[in-house]
């Protein structure tokens, strides 16, 4: 039973086309990859599934629910969390803080004005777990602009799995880091999304070819193949539209 | 009846080709720079206080040329060594910043002329009727303002669209970085923009001094009026500045003219209500006490329902 | 241990308060307590909207003066027996009909922030003082409308003809505000606030929406602003249009800033310094605006945190012990400044006072004395130089008190 469902989703702004009849299932507790080359639409589908942009038209659901007019947040609240291609974090509260935001509203706090922070110790010790599984726990009192660059991605992975979602949407999760840090990022990324639903955009194909379930190929806005890596890799289309980015020995 | 349509729709006209003036150059700082200068109106009333100056040595049109140079002079300053500096601390620190300057500028000119109304005459050669309608007089000297206001603008139009230095600042509205990786100075641009923006604030200022009076409260009066301008017309947006200054000018001229009120509408409807009702203020209520404020009104049902305004294109 | 660390902090700030009228206790300085208690208030509820969530508003003293204006009112019926309370609940009073003035009025305008939202404020602001001059009936008009807070039930046998006895009323209420203001930063709706006010987009897609976030900040807002406006009532025991126009929502956006928006202590450092200013400097000269206003444009330029962002500056320099090293260099170079300051303010006020003496700190000046004016600009430009030859060893000095250096002595 999939558990995010687009069905022939299109977006225009304006009289530009970038998503043109988007039709994807993702199974759940499935590792699901999106690539494509630069500017076939993958942030825009991110957006679209997050709710940030609304659709021109078609559906998207979540466990059977609609959810592609819904404002972010509520789709959130559905048990869908994504992180962003550019770092997006609360720069001026500490790295504690940037996540216990995130573990707010799965705790039932909502908007309360009457909870003290400081004595909720359930709440407490589960960011505190969650930095230790990001590996930030010791800059727990840093305020997050004064992280380096891949802590700082290490962060807004944190802030995304933090709540507990289901569904977890990475959208180009090692972007800018070094060799060495990606590796760290992805054996995280695949410890912390053990048995949830992954969708994840990338570039870099090793990552893709390593942890994905499916790969779904994305260009100009449209899925040109959904497949297991294997078939990818021999798809004469993908090879075309990719030319020279799909490793030679399939 | 028709005698007060007339004039009201020529006093309108007058007051919105003034409120243009000033709306204009806060539109263009504002597209180019992303800063909402609180202090516009402040370089209006520096405009009006230089020209009463150098009016009382040298003549009304001395002033005329030499007064809004000046304050754009300041303009650039101020952006080159105080609005540079500040915009790295953001947004709101650069509004923050133009608050105060525009508080500053009008202790300064209470400082350096003093508190009282200043006697700003307008020149002699203008103090006649330009004609006679229904026994009622329009001066020559409304008349020129329309005349300077409608010249601006074509000048402006002209240049920002004809001229080469014109297109450059176009295109520096929306890709600054783009303009500058062309080799353009685009630091030396926006202190042009800003000196030419509060040039034409101080130019509104000379020849609406002698009209609207020139004293210290002068920018107070029509400063947040101008927002409300550049706000409801769409922030960015000449042709909405200027339609909503239009608008405005109109409509206040209009609501001070008529005699409309809600004992009018309450006949209509039949209903009277006691002298001593507690909302006795309401029922008597007209339209010239409402019209002070309803730009305001009209700009808080804009922002409501539709913020980007009649025309905008850029929501800061 | 932090909890009593934390907790000192609250009870010298609470005896500050209650001892204040024991070392000052002219009639003059009880009054300017007075205006302090009422300005922090204000200023802080400010903050709950400007520091904490970004907000920024130029109408905010519209439920200040609502506050202020059912508090007298409350007065007014107190004393014609319609209602039987202690004044000491005024200040709720006040607070009461500021929350629901920010309920409504927040209802429509939360929906963004930034420059739509201080438009927004401007707009209603604007409206509500215009409409205040209308309504004559409930806001007196010009004049405005008056009461007297003697007519309420006595507590514990004080009547409150004195200023003393509303001043103990109003460190109580400073003191309750301050504490529940803070607390509610540390709340989820506070932190929340925090985060939109960083990063709106992001905070919705953690199950936040932005615009319920600074809804409720912008209620609490109105709620402390209110409890200001009603210690201003009974404070004046009168209150007018002044107090909901934009000269008012300007003067607390200044207080807040000056003291420093990313501080909570900040606000309460620009209530007290600009209370100050407002009460002592304008019996020295009548300039005392222009100086503000100066102060205000050269904070805004130099210190963009305020005096609160200044104090934190030197921050690691005094965890590493080296504030000392600052000493010397801060008086090279502020020593100097300072003088540059009296004598531009001497010139400035020469040039004013047009040909009659004053006293200048214990000086005659008049602006006919050509060997004033030569003093003045030469200790005015004696200044700038020195100045100008002791930056770079401040900057020095500055550098190296920030550098961390780890347990060696070596820096990383």
């Amino acid at each position: 039973m999939s558990i995010l469902s687009l069905k022939n989703v299109w977006k225009k702004f304006g009289e530009t086309e970038i998503i043109r009849g988007v039709s994807l299932d993702v199974e759940r507790g499935e590792k699901h990859a999106i690539i494509g080359p630069n500017g076939a639409g993958k942030s825009t589908l991110f957006h679209l599934i997050s709710g940030k942009h609304t659709v021109s038209s078609g559906e998207i659901t979540f466990n059977n629910q609609a959810i592609h007019n819904l404002p972010p947040y509520e789709i959130n609240r559905l048990g869908l969390a994504r992180s962003f291609q550019v770092t997006n974090i609360f720069p001026r509260l500490n790295v504690f803080e940037n996540v216990r935001c995130a573990l707010l509203w799965s705790n039932n706090y909502r908007y309360s004005f009457w909870h003290l922070l400081g004595r909720q110790h359930k709440l407490n010790e589960e960011a505190m777990h969650v930095l230790e599984q990001i590996g930030l726990h010791d800059k727990a009192k840093f305020p997050a602009a004064e992280l380096a660059y891949a802590q700082q991605r290490a962060l807004e992975l944190g802030i995304a799995i933090a709540s507990g979602a289901e569904v977890i949407m990475l959208d180009e999760p090692v972007a800018g880091m070094s060799h060495s840090e990606a590796e760290n990022a992805v054996s995280l990324i695949r410890k912390i999304t053990e048995g949830k639903t992954l969708i994840m955009v990338e570039h870099d194909m090793n990552i893709v070819f390593d942890v994905a379930d499916r790969i779904s190929v994305l260009v100009y806005g449209e899925i040109i193949a959904t497949d297991i890596p294997k078939q990818i890799r021999g798809n004469a289309r993908v090879q075309e539209a990719y030319l020279g980015e799909v490793p030679a020995d399939a | 009846m028709l005698e007060v349509f007339i004039f009201a729709t020529l006093n309108g006209l007058v007051t919105g080709l003034l409120l243009f003036m000033l709306a204009s150059g806060l539109t263009l700082i504002f597209s180019m720079m992303g800063v909402l200068n609180f202090a516009h109106a402040s370089f209006y009333m520096l405009g009006a206080y230089f020209a009463y100056s150098i009016s009382l040595q040298f003549g009304f049109w001395t002033g005329l040329v030499f007064a809004p140079l000046i304050v754009g002079l300041l303009g650039a300053i101020v952006e080159r060594y105080a609005l540079r500096r500040v915009h790295q601390s953001g947004h709101v620190a650069e509004l923050v910043f133009t608050f105060g300057l525009a508080f500053l500028i009008e202790e300064a000119v209470q400082f350096f002329w003093g508190p009282d109304t200043k006697n700003y005459q307008t020149p002699e050669i203008l103090d006649f009727a330009l004609f006679t309608l229904f026994g009622q007089e329009f001066s020559a000297y409304r008349g020129f303002m329309i005349f300077i206001s409608v010249a601006i603008f074509l000048g402006l139009f002209y240049v920002l669209t004809r001229s080469r230095i014109g297109i450059i600042i176009q295109a520096a509205i929306t890709h600054p970085n783009t303009v500058a990786n062309l080799g353009h100075n685009v630091p030396l641009v926006f202190m042009g923009v800003f000196g030419v923006g509060t040039a034409l604030a101080g130019l509104a200022g000379v020849i609406a001094g002698p009209v609207l009076t020139t004293f210290p409260g002068m920018a107070v009066v029509l400063g947040s009026i101008v927002f409300v301008i550049v706000v409801i017309g769409g922030l960015g947006s000449l042709a909405g500045a200027f339609i909503a200054s239009l608008l405005i000018g109109l409509l206040q001229s209009y609501a001070i003219a008529s005699d409309v009120g809600m004992p009018d509408l309450l006949a209509l409807l039949g209903v009277e209500f006691e002298r001593n009702h507690p909302l006795n203020d309401l029922w008597t209520l007209t339209l010239s006490q409402v019209a002070p404020i309803l730009p305001f009104l009209l700009l808080v049902l804009v922002l409501i329902f539709r913020p980007t305004g009649l025309m905008g294109k850029r929501e800061s | 241990m932090a909890v009593a660390k934390k907790f000192s902090v609250w009870i010298c700030y609470l005896l500050v308060l209650l001892l204040l009228p024991q070392f000052f206790d002219t009639v003059l300085a009880i009054s300017i307590f007075n205006q302090m208690a009422i300005a922090i208030v204000f200023a802080l509820s400010y903050n709950m909207l400007l520091g904490q969530g970004g907000m920024l508003s130029f109408g905010h003293a519209v439920y200040y003066g609502l506050g202020g204006f059912l508090a007298v009112h409350a007065l007014l019926l107190i004393e014609d027996e319609i209602v039987h309370f202690s004044i000491i609940w005024i200040p709720l009073v006040g607070g009461v009909f500021g929350l629901l003035a920010g309920i409504f009025i927040g209802s429509f305008s939360t929906r963004k922030a930034g420059t739509v939202f201080a438009m927004i404020s401007l707009g209603i602001g604007e409206l509500i003082a215009a409409s205040s001059l209308i309504f004559v009936g409930f806001f007196g008009g010009e004049a405005g409308v008056s009461g007297d807070r003697t007519f309420g039930p006595p507590l514990f046998g004080v009547e409150f003809f004195q200023d003393i006895e509303i001043y103990y009323v109003a460190a109580a209420w400073v003191f309750i505000a301050t504490v529940f203001m803070y607390l509610f930063t540390q709340t989820p709706a506070g932190r929340m606030a925090n985060a939109v006010r960083d990063n709106p987009e992001r905070a919705e897609f953690i199950g936040y929406s932005a615009r319920y976030v600074r809804f409720i900040s912008f209620c609490a807002a109105g709620f402390f602003a209110g409890i200001a406006g009603g210690l201003f009532a009974l404070n004046y025991e009168f209150i007018t249009e002044e107090n909901l126009n934009a000269i008012t929502s300007g003067r607390v956006l200044l207080m807040a800033y000056i003291g420093g928006l990313g501080y909570f202590i900040g606000p309460i450092i620009g209530a007290v310094v600009l209370t100050l200013m407002n009460s002592l400097l304008s019996n020295y000269t009548e300039l005392w605006m222009l100086y503000l206003g100066i102060m205000f444009v050269l904070t805004v330029m130099f210190l963009p945190r305020g005096f609160a962002g200044f104090i934190m500056m030197h921050q690691v320099a005094w965890i590493q012990g080296k504030l000392k090293n600052l000493l010397v260099p801060y008086l090279k170079t502020g020593v100097p400044g300072l003088l540059f300051s009296a004598a531009a303010v001497a010139m400035i006020e020469m040039s004013h006072h047009e040909g009659e003496a004053f006293e200048y700190l214990g000086f005659t000046l008049n602006s006919h004395s050509p060997v004033a004016w030569i003093i003045t600009a030469g200790i005015a430009g004696v200044s700038v130089y020195l100045i100008r030859r002791s930056i770079p060893q401040l900057q020095e000095a500055w550098e190296e008190a920030n550098t961390i250096n780890d347990a060696d002595g070596d820096q990383p």
